[in-house]
């Protein structure tokens, strides 16, 4: 059901109304805001929001060297199953941001990102399929 | 000219995350020092070509563009800090600073903007992110409309984060007309 979903999700969530509204900085890692339903990245020192229903998958893969690594996918229009056009034609000519990746010294908490970012999407998800269909 | 203005935790923003310091913006222009000693930042004030101020969360943020394309990011000023500031980059270098906002509505969707070694990710006016160019190892094109910009890897990256960025890719729809057959794409 993702796909009869997505007509308004990330076209008309918002994370954050005003800049003070963000968790205070800690740490410099992904945080996850279940509150405001956004997932918070670390990128050139600043912590950036990202509303949990701009987020498509999220995976994680270790290498050897004790690394870990987490691959967070956005929606992006045209993405197979996952029809944007409400959106697309909105914001004809916007650019996405589909892909971020990053290294993590800390495994455990990489794997708790991957679960919270999962289980707070399909809650989202789920809310916005019943809104959607109530709507109807 | 007193001796101008003396911060104590100014924090330096750049890939490997922030690091704190004290700043100090006098008549000649602008010295950050790392807490720990080492790594500095000296930057003359002819060598300033712009200034900028940016609301983050619970503190402000003053951005130095210098003339090689350098971009240095200062967070931790108080909002009496940006008043007086403002009025003495104006005063001494003759630049008045401009405001930017930041974007916290959590969408991926805005616009590239390419201005010296950064690139900036807006939405909707307002700016999500940015990254410097500088520290793109490779860029690679996947299929007709993916931009993908890989980073550099050393063993100090993330030295003081515990997430580093490693790759941000772009998706550009068909529809858009600003990279249409641009060597600048992004």
């Amino acid at each position: 059901g993702d796909s009869r979903s997505s007509a308004r999700t990330s076209a008309d969530l918002v994370a954050y109304k005003n800049v003070n509204d963000l968790p205070p900085p800690r740490d410099l890692m992904i945080q996850i805001d279940q509150k405001n339903e956004a997932v918070i990245l670390p990128i050139y020192g600043s912590m950036v929001p990202f509303h949990v229903a701009t987020v498509r998958t999220v995976s994680s893969q270790s290498d050897t060297n004790r690394n870990c690594y987490i691959r967070i996918i956005f929606n992006v229009p045209g993405t197979p199953f996952n029809p944007h056009d409400a959106n697309s034609l909105k914001y004809q000519g916007a650019i996405y941001l589909k892909e971020v990746s990053f290294r993590s010294k800390d495994p455990r908490h990489i794997s708790e990102v991957v679960q919270q970012i999962k289980t707070l999407r399909r809650q989202v998800m789920a809310r916005e399929s019943e809104r959607a269909e109530r709507a109807t | 000219m007193t001796d101008g203005h003396l911060f104590n935790n100014i924090s330096l923003g750049g890939r490997g995350g922030t690091n704190p310091g004290q700043l100090k913006i006098y008549s000649g222009g602008i010295l950050w020092k790392k807490q720990s000693g080492g790594k500095a930042v000296d930057v003359d004030k002819d060598d300033i070509v712009s200034v900028t101020w940016m609301k983050v969360p619970r503190t402000s943020q003053l951005g130095i563009r210098v003339k090689d394309g350098l971009y240095y990011k200062f967070t931790g000023f108080r909002d009496q800090d940006v008043t007086s500031l403002t009025t003495f980059f104006q005063n001494t270098c003759g630049i008045t600073p401009e405001e930017k906002q930041l974007s916290v509505s959590g969408r991926n969707w805005g616009e590239v903007d390419l201005n010296g070694n950064m690139l900036t990710f807006m939405v909707g006016q307002k700016q999500a992110f940015e990254v410097s160019l500088a520290d793109v190892s490779q860029t690679q094109l996947q299929g007709k409309n993916d931009v993908i910009l890989e980073f550099h890897v050393d063993d100090t990256t993330g030295a003081n984060e515990k997430d580093s960025l490693m790759e941000v890719s772009f998706h550009i729809p068909n529809s858009n007309t600003q990279f249409v057959g641009d060597e600048n794409r992004p």
